[in-house]
């Protein structure tokens, strides 16, 4: 029997393992945590249907669990790989017959931007950090009161020279859309503004989400990029921005800052790039074959990527790359 | 006796231009220093100062003690040159004393002595004078052998890059790697014909008549005579217009620098002895990251003296410098090369304009009270780890605080300065000045070098005492009143912010603190030699890709260090860094809040 | 001329057509980077100059860049070139640079 191993265990690679098993092809997922699933697992509900993050994983853990041959190591990482063999941290040598790579991204370290003052003032969060309260079915100040004026600030480490990250993460204009509509079910009464440089609503009903948002939320939208975040007296952070459409500095006292954190690529594909003759873009990401004809195929022949390793992507996007990565896998097999 | 030939007349020539030009330059240039500067000079000539200039004359002019500290070969090349060629001068003078008593003799029988002896009919031969003088002559050309050397192969003398001449460099140049081996030439004919001659020109002239016609010989002694007078004469005539100018202002360089007379903000007369004291030996190229990390090599200190000499400089050259002082650090002429460029900047572009910043009138926006007050500075305000970091230690020293800038201030005025806005940037600082006497502070502590520099050397505080945080938290835990946890288990790597590394001479405070904290682990360049982190206000030429390069590079030298946690004492430095390093980078402040006792 | 009592507003439309637009292009030929300025006014929420007086770096730049540059030599001379906006630009704009140039290019020197 033919096998393939997948590398990450993420949504991408879930739904890779499951196309593979379809086909009566052997899967092994590798999974440095100890549970699969990814960033979704952190995830409360998903844009821009708000369906339930849960809801989502439940459904591919299933489908895993009822697929023959599909094997799953947890606990352990990748170090090195070649198309036919792939070396494991725990020493392990694993061979197959073809190596799909779906370790996804990292989110951006908001510290490095240490002018929002996250780590350094209570209540400067970031969209992660947000997800997980809602998650907990709780959003509080570190009071322990509720937030009556929250702001969330777009294109936090990405388009941003400052820390290297050049590129788009696409996804946060409509994480942020969705989390002040959250916020503003949750709190009614306050007040929820949203600061951008531009709204990039790309996907089928993201446009209508970020109008109603505005028509049905009373979420206010304010072009311009905070610079910077201080500490009030009363325990409060001061913001300060342009409002550009205006042309005048503005500042505004909040209770809860959330920073809407970009994707960035995995240290790790630098050391795929050196060592196991993989490309990387300047981004940091891992460069397809080809953007149009080889989405989901490197440039080494039975190396095959799915799902965030190679651009920022969305939950479906990844899901199909999945798919995708799995039948060219399976049609490189069979050659 | 007579002392003339016709082959004489390009060298006369060239002398006499030379010491006409020289001496214009001199008169010019004295006539036209400022008043003050003139009564310093007037009341340091009859002191010791004057002696200790004199040793710096001959330890410095003519043993080139400092740029043996460069690289040995190098200052042996120069030393070779400048004290050879001396000693051949002064030799020489003895010599013609010793065959022709005290009598005068005009210059050209001094230089061309061994052309005059056998037509004066002196027969007496001195073997010693022949002796010193030939070994001078190997002595000077053992440095031009190395000056040819250096310019194929200018690696081995230490130099990885040399500086581009002028044509007037080139010929005085060419004219000088000649003098020396058509002397040799010269004299070694002289001696095949006539006898005499040292171990090294009479051995070569046996040489040349034991294998060469002495017919062929005496049509060839003329021309070669002519050949030497005429290499004197181009060089002299080039000297005062090249390079080689320097040789002649480096010492009344030294006498007025020992006078205490130094360049400051705006041009003056005093700038041209330092500005053509320079001999663009070019040490500076090397030492300059613009060119070692960016490949940027027409803007170092040579070049920029050089276009400013010769009235050609640009903007575009004066702008592009990171003024962290670096070569000013290896200069074996000692220029003031940072205060020339910031004074040749403000002639460029200081408009005084009285309107200007009208706005900051009657504008306070400090808060709290206090007998010591904090200078945040503009960019501490966007390394809030470091405002919440201080107001800790001042929290735990029990100090009572002003806060001058919290809710954003006025600059310093030091970024516009340093563009050459000098007059502008007297407001800011006007405005600083009357905000901190109206506060009744007695010490102010800054956490920004770039402020803490222009509060130092140009706010004039009387009464107000002002540190930057690296010296005031030593001073807190030297007076018992800030305990910190050391642990040996946390290492740190320090990088030297040039604003106040070079810039104001603090480099141990900042190391007493990081070493009461954890262990500290230097970089290969530290200290005097540290590094720019690349993101320099002084600095408006190079673009953000180029500063990260900088950075990045710097950030390397860091990381390598295999130290856990990178600090710096400075917000500019420390956002440049964090933009390269794989480390956790933290100011000075922050680790010592995270590790009070 | 009959005096009305009354003076002609200056045009309020950026007419690109009649600008001339010669000094926006050497401009832009020096910094080519300007070009990519987003407009997210991050310089001018965090300027030093503009917390005290109306002074806006993005505005200025852009009307220069659009031919208008009447009043921005005296608008750029309320900058302290202080450095804040160079640090936190998201595209690595040379600030600094900037607003010296188009002083420079703008001005009397």
């Amino acid at each position: 029997m033919k096998h393939v191993i997948i590398i990450g265990g993420g949504i991408a690679g879930m739904q890779c393992a499951c196309t593979l098993a379809d086909r009566g092809i052997a899967a092994t997922i590798i999974e440095k945590e100890a549970d699969l699933g990814g960033k979704i697992r952190s995830w409360h509900v998903l844009f821009p249907t708000f369906t339930s993050a849960d809801e989502v994983l439940s459904a591919a853990r299933r489908r895993l669990a009822q697929a023959e041959n599909v094997t799953i190591r947890t606990g352990c990482e990748a170090t090195k790989l070649t198309p036919k063999r792939v070396t494991l941290s725990t020493g392990e040598e694993l061979e197959c017959d073809a190596v799909v790579i779906a370790t996804g991204f990292t989110l951006f370290d908001a510290r490095l931007k240490e002018e929002y003052g996250y780590g350094i003032y209570d209540n400067v969060v970031t969209s992660a950090d947000l997800e997980h309260m809602f998650n907990k079915g709780e959003v509080r100040l570190s009071s322990g009161q509720a937030p009556r004026r929250i702001a969330l600030l777009h294109c936090v480490g990405s388009r941003d020279e400052k820390v290297c990250q050049r590129h788009c993460s696409k996804v946060c204009c409509v994480t942020g859309v969705k989390q002040a509509i959250e916020l503003k079910k949750m709190f009614p009464t306050a007040d929820v503004f949203n600061f951008y440089m531009d709204i990039r609503m790309f996907g089928p009903g993201y446009e209508e989400m970020y109008r109603e948002a505005q028509l049905a939320h009373n979420v206010h939208f304010v072009r311009g990029r905070i610079s910077e975040v201080s500490p009030t007296i009363d325990n409060r952070l001061q913001i300060k921005a342009e409002d550009t459409l205006t042309g005048r500095p503005l500042k505004m006292g909040i209770d809860m800052l959330v920073l809407l954190v970009g994707m960035r690529s995995n240290d790790w594909n630098t050391s795929l790039e050196a060592e196991c003759g993989l490309k990387c873009q300047p981004s940091g990401f891992m460069q397809p074959k080809d953007s149009f004809l080889g989405n989901v195929e490197s440039n080494v022949e039975g190396i095959f990527y799915a799902g965030t390793v190679t651009a920022p992507k969305n939950i479906g996007e990844s899901i199909n790359e999945g798919t995708a990565a799995a039948l060219a896998a399976a049609e490189w097999i069979s050659k | 006796m007579t002392f003339f030939a016709k082959f004489c007349i390009p060298f006369i020539i060239g002398t006499v231009s030379l010491f006409a030009i020289v001496l214009i330059k001199y008169i010019s240039w004295l006539r036209d220093l400022p008043k003050s500067d003139l009564k310093l000079i007037i009341k340091g000539i009859p002191t010791h100062r004057t002696l200790t200039a004199i040793v710096e004359v001959v330890s410095e002019s003519l043993l080139h003690r400092r740029i043996f500290r460069v690289n040995p070969l190098l200052g042996y090349m120069h030393m070779s040159l400048a004290f050879g060629w001396f000693l051949l001068i002064a030799v020489g003078w003895i010599e013609t004393i010793a065959y022709l008593g005290f009598e005068w003799i005009p210059l050209q029988g001094h230089v061309f002595f061994k052309y005059f002896v056998p037509l004066n009919g002196i027969t007496e031969h001195k073997p010693l004078f022949d002796f010193v003088m030939d070994f001078l002559l190997l002595f000077v050309l053992s440095g031009v052998a190395l000056a040819w050397f250096k310019r194929m192969r200018s690696r081995a003398m230490g130099m990885k890059r040399t500086t581009k001449h002028t044509t007037f460099d080139r010929i005085a140049l060419s004219s000088l790697w000649f003098i020396f081996p058509i002397r040799l030439l010269a004299e070694s004919i002289t001696a095949a014909i006539y006898g005499g001659g040292g171990f090294l020109t009479g051995g070569i002239g046996t040489l040349l008549s034991s294998m060469i016609d002495v017919n062929i010989l005496t049509a060839l002694y003329e021309p070669i005579w002519w050949l030497y007078s005429l290499a004197l004469g181009t060089f002299f005539v080039a000297m005062p217009f090249s390079r080689y100018m320097h040789i002649f202002t480096e010492i009344p360089l030294i006498f007025l620098r020992h006078y205490r007379l130094k360049p400051e903000d705006k041009e003056k007369s005093y700038d041209n002895f330092e500005v053509e004291a320079c001999s663009r030996c070019g040490i500076c190229i090397d030492p300059c990251q613009l060119q070692l990390q960016l490949g940027i090599n027409d803007v170092q200190s040579v070049y920029f003296l050089r276009d400013r000499r010769y009235n050609m400089l640009q903007q575009k050259i004066a702008n592009n410098c990171l003024m962290c002082g670096r070569c000013e650090q290896t200069c074996p002429v000692g220029i003031n090369l940072n205060t020339l460029r910031l004074n040749s900047r403000t002639s460029m572009r200081n408009i005084p304009n009285e309107g200007r910043y009208s706005y900051l009138r009657g504008l306070d926006r400090s808060e709290g009270e206090g007998q010591v007050g904090y200078f945040a500075g503009c960019m501490t305000l966007l390394t809030p780890n470091t405002m919440t970091s201080m107001q800790r230690i001042f929290e735990a020293a029990h100090e009572k605080v002003w806060w001058a800038d919290k809710d954003g201030g006025v600059c310093c005025g030091r970024p516009l300065r340093l563009t050459g806005e000098t007059d502008s940037a007297q407001k800011m600082v006007d405005y600083n000045k009357a905000l901190f006497a109206k506060h009744n502070i007695t010490t102010l502590v800054t956490s920004c070098p770039i402020c803490l520099r222009v509060l130092r050397e140009e706010y004039n505080l009387e009464g107000i005492e002002v540190l930057h945080h690296s010296e005031y938290i030593l001073r807190l835990m030297r007076q018992g009143r800030l305990r910190v946890r050391y642990s040996s288990e946390q290492s740190f790597t320090y990088h030297d912010p040039c604003e106040l590394g070079r810039g104001s001479g603090i480099y141990e405070e900042p190391r007493a603190v990081i070493e009461a904290i954890g262990q500290l682990l230097e970089t290969e360049h530290n200290r005097k030699n540290a590094f720019c982190c690349g993101s320099s206000v002084a600095n408006t030429a190079i673009n953000d890709g180029q500063q990260l390069t900088i950075a990045q590079h710097v950030a390397a030298e860091l990381d390598s260090t295999g130290a856990k946690t990178v600090v710096t004492a400075c917000p500019q430095c420390k956002k440049a860094i964090v933009r390269g390093s794989k480390l956790k980078v933290m100011d000075l402040s922050e680790i010592v809040a995270q590790n009070l006792h | 001329m009959i005096n009305f009592g009354f003076s002609i507003n200056k045009p309020r439309t950026i007419d690109i057509d009649r600008n001339n637009l010669r000094k926006s292009n050497e401009i832009m030929h020096e910094m080519p980077e300007l070009q990519t300025c987003i407009g997210c006014g991050t310089c001018t929420a965090t300027c030093t100059a503009g917390n005290l007086t109306e002074f806006n770096f993005r505005k200025v730049h852009t009307l220069v860049r659009r031919g208008e540059y009447q009043g921005a030599y005296v608008e750029m001379n309320k900058c302290m070139l202080c450095g804040k906006c160079r640090l936190l630009c998201p595209r690595g704009i040379n600030t600094r640079g900037v607003v010296m140039l188009i002083k420079r290019k703008l001005g009397d020197f």
